[in-house]
């Protein structure tokens, strides 16, 4: 276990920001952290990197309790934290930053010149070392970014929404470097509010709101779990009541509704109903079928009552 | 060593850091000098400055003085020696001319306040006239003639010597003071972005202690600041050929000081309210008061007051140097720069004292 937080209370005024926050994250594992904006995915970043007190709670890292605020510089050491906000130089060249983060973690010399090589070699920026990140896109700045926090080869690499408003492609390269890096054994905390980038990289997620934890596990058994119902509609050219009401009798099926040629029937998951659904049309012509299976999104629709879309507003 | 680096190319990169530290004053001193220089040419009608005399009846230095071309410049009562020098404390007169026994004295008012510097160099002129005469006269050599008779003035105040005294001077002196004050912007600046940023989060989850890094961007900001107030220094000394006496050791090491203070100061300040744009307001209206009041710009009588401004860092700054470039009291001069580093080791004491507090809690 590289990382245990246990009953994290932090409070700011009369906002609870983290509600008695427990988290774990093991060695080698890329935890995915998912929530909409507000849901404490930050404050708990700041709170275990030692950037802000937690008022309760106890945490360890790396086998070590986290006393008073600050981690001791030997952990600092061993992680790497890539800031939700752009945390760079705009006016030094992309290289001097690299550097410069670089030093204050100890790395010098040679071994300082070989990592930056590396680090914008893997990050696609090695065209523009030389120039300072005024005048860089979006994504490239947000590669940067995670250079910096890469430099001195950290054990434990967290990422606070790294993706925000980038290209495709500039976000592709950061999923594929965070992947890659995965791969070569960090351990990597990922926070986001995009549920396909979690689905993507993340071995584990969790699920946050409102300062906690509501749901811990893998990608596939946090979509089972919260998920109960699923939709299927089914395409038929003269639909009758006598359907509906035949539909409707099968254990499980909660509603059937009819409009026009869109049959709408909302039945328990895993229950293979589709397959009784499709028995009963039969006798029907049937134009079209569609089964939407439980994702990510519908889990986190199910367990917050919030989409997560850019921005993550509740809605 | 890195956090120093990186914080002084940061500062130096900075374009607002070289516009405003570099650029603006360079053309702010050939502004207000151009407007001063062109205040005293003949051509321009301006309230002239008031002097007290008290001179023989007759004498050249009377008739000097009432003539047409000096009356533009000088507003001369002709008194006695008493009332001349009354009307100098009482602040009625710049200066007092005192011609007694054939030798001129000219007498500044306690503190040397700037507005004698005109009136000076107009006597001073009416010397270097003696003395060619006195030489053509006697035939003797006109340098030798010339000292003879500032040996006269030197025994109130120290001879200005050939130069004449140019705006630029003036303005030179105050504007790179202010400058280097505004320099606590750098410091700031540097702050702002390397410790309450969300760089500088990056840079506060770092091995690197809290104090190695204060410390190295204090360093960064200092040096850089110093290193742009030296670009002014020398493009006035070498492009407007303003005069900073012959101690330039001396002035370098007042205007380090005044880097000093101006850092402290802000760094201090933005450690207090935590808020580095509040601390940026403080900070600029700060300097513009205290420029204010040691007469940056316009000499303000402030009646009894004045004796807190003398103490303004500015205005210690201005006596070391003025008084260095024209002959001030020695003593004087030490105290206010010892006051000048004074001022800003207990500000870094208490910034220091400060951070240990608020960045730990
Ligand atoms: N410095 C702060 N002062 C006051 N409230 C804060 C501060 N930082 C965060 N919050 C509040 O704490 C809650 C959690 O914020 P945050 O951790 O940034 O959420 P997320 O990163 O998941 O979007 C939000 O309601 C936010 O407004
Ligand atoms: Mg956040």
């Amino acid at each position: 276990m590289i990382l245990t937080m246990t009953g994290t209370v932090k409070r700011y005024r009369a906002l609870i920001a983290l509600d008695h926050l427990t988290l774990n994250v093991h060695k080698g594992e890329t935890l995915g952290l998912l929530g909409p904006n507000g849901a404490g995915k930050t404050t708990a970043i700041r709170v275990l990197t030692g950037l802000t007190g937690a008022d309760a709670g106890k945490i360890t890292l790396f086998g070590k309790e986290l006393r008073g605020k600050a981690n001791s510089a030997d952990i600092r050491r061993r992680i790497g934290l890539v800031p939700q906000d752009l945390a760079l130089y705009e006016t030094l060249s992309a290289r001097d930053n690299l550097e410069y983060f670089g030093k204050l973690y100890g790395v010098y010399g040679a071994e300082l010149k070989k990592r930056a090589d590396e680090a914008l070699e893997i990050l696609g920026l090695t065209d523009v070392a030389k120039k300072t990140p005024k005048k860089f896109s979006g994504g490239m700045k947000r590669r940067l970014n995670i250079g910096c926090a890469i430099i001195h080869k950290p054990e434990l690499l967290i990422l606070d929404e790294p993706t925000v408003g980038i290209d495709p492609q500039s976000r592709n390269h950061i999923l594929g470097f965070v992947s890659e890096i995965s791969r070569l054994g960090t351990t990597v905390i990922y926070t986001s509010h995009y549920m396909e980038e979690v689905e993507r990289v993340c071995s584990r997620v969790c699920i946050m709101d409102t300062g906690r934890v509501i749901a811990d596990g893998s990608v596939d058994e946090i979509a089972k779990a919260a998920i109960f119902e699923e939709a299927i509609t089914l395409e038929i050219k003269e639909p009758t009541s006598a359907l509906s009401e035949s539909i409707k009798k099968i254990q499980g099926v909660s509603r059937c509704d009819i409009e026009n040629r869109t049959v709408t029937i909302v039945s328990a998951a895993d229950s293979g109903n589709l397959a009784r659904i499709i028995e009963v049309a039969a006798p029907y012509v049937i134009l079209g079928i569609s089964a939407k299976r439980a994702t990510l999104e519908d889990a986190f629709l199910a367990l917050t009552g919030k989409t997560l879309r850019d921005g993550g507003e509740a809605s | 060593m890195a956090v120093f680096k990186t914080g002084f190319k940061y500062c130096w990169c900075s374009p607002i850091s070289v516009t405003i530290l570099v650029g603006f004053p360079i053309l702010i001193i050939f502004v207000l000098g151009s407007a001063l220089a062109s205040f005293i040419s003949p051509d321009y009608d301006f309230e002239s400055l008031p002097v007290s005399a008290s001179v023989e009846t007759g004498g050249s230095l009377e008739i000097f003085l009432q003539s047409s071309e000096i009356s533009q410049f000088l507003d001369v009562t002709f008194t006695t020696r008493e009332n001349a020098e009354e009307l100098l404390e009482s602040g009625e007169a710049f200066i007092a001319v005192i011609e007694e026994n054939g030798s001129v004295a000219v007498i500044r008012p306690p503190g040397g306040g700037m507005n004698s510097l005109i009136p000076i160099s107009i006597i001073d002129s009416y010397m270097q006239i003696g003395a060619a005469m006195t030489a053509v006269a006697t035939g003797g050599d006109i340098l030798e003639s010339a000292q003879l008779i500032q040996a006269e003035i030197s025994v109130i105040q120290a001879p200005l010597g050939n130069r004449v005294q140019s705006s630029f001077d003036y303005y030179a002196v105050t504007m790179l003071v202010m400058i280097l004050m505004f320099a606590g912007i750098n410091g700031i600046e540097l702050f702002k972005k390397s410790m309450f940023s969300e760089t500088g989060a990056r840079a506060l989850v770092t091995p690197v202690s809290k104090p190695a890094l204060v410390g190295g961007l204090l360093a960064a900001s200092t040096v850089t600041s110093y290193l742009q107030g030296m670009v002014t220094f020398v493009f006035t000394r070498v492009v407007y050929g303003v005069y900073w006496g012959e101690n330039i050791p001396l002035v370098l090491l007042t205007l380090f000081g005044v880097t000093l203070f101006s850092q402290a100061f802000g760094i201090f300040i933005i450690l207090l309210f935590k808020n580095p744009n509040l601390a940026m307001a403080v900070m600029q209206s700060g300097i513009w008061v205290m420029t204010f009041v040691s007469g940056g710009y316009s000499k303000v009588d402030f009646g009894a007051a004045d004796a807190i401004f003398r103490f303004s860092p500015n205005s210690l700054a201005h006596t070391v140097i003025f008084g260095s470039a024209f002959g001030g009291n020695h003593d004087r001069m030490m105290f206010d720069l010892s006051l000048l580093f004074i001022y800003g080791a207990v500000l870094f004491i208490l910034a220091f004292l400060l951070g240990k507090r608020r960045l730990t809690s």
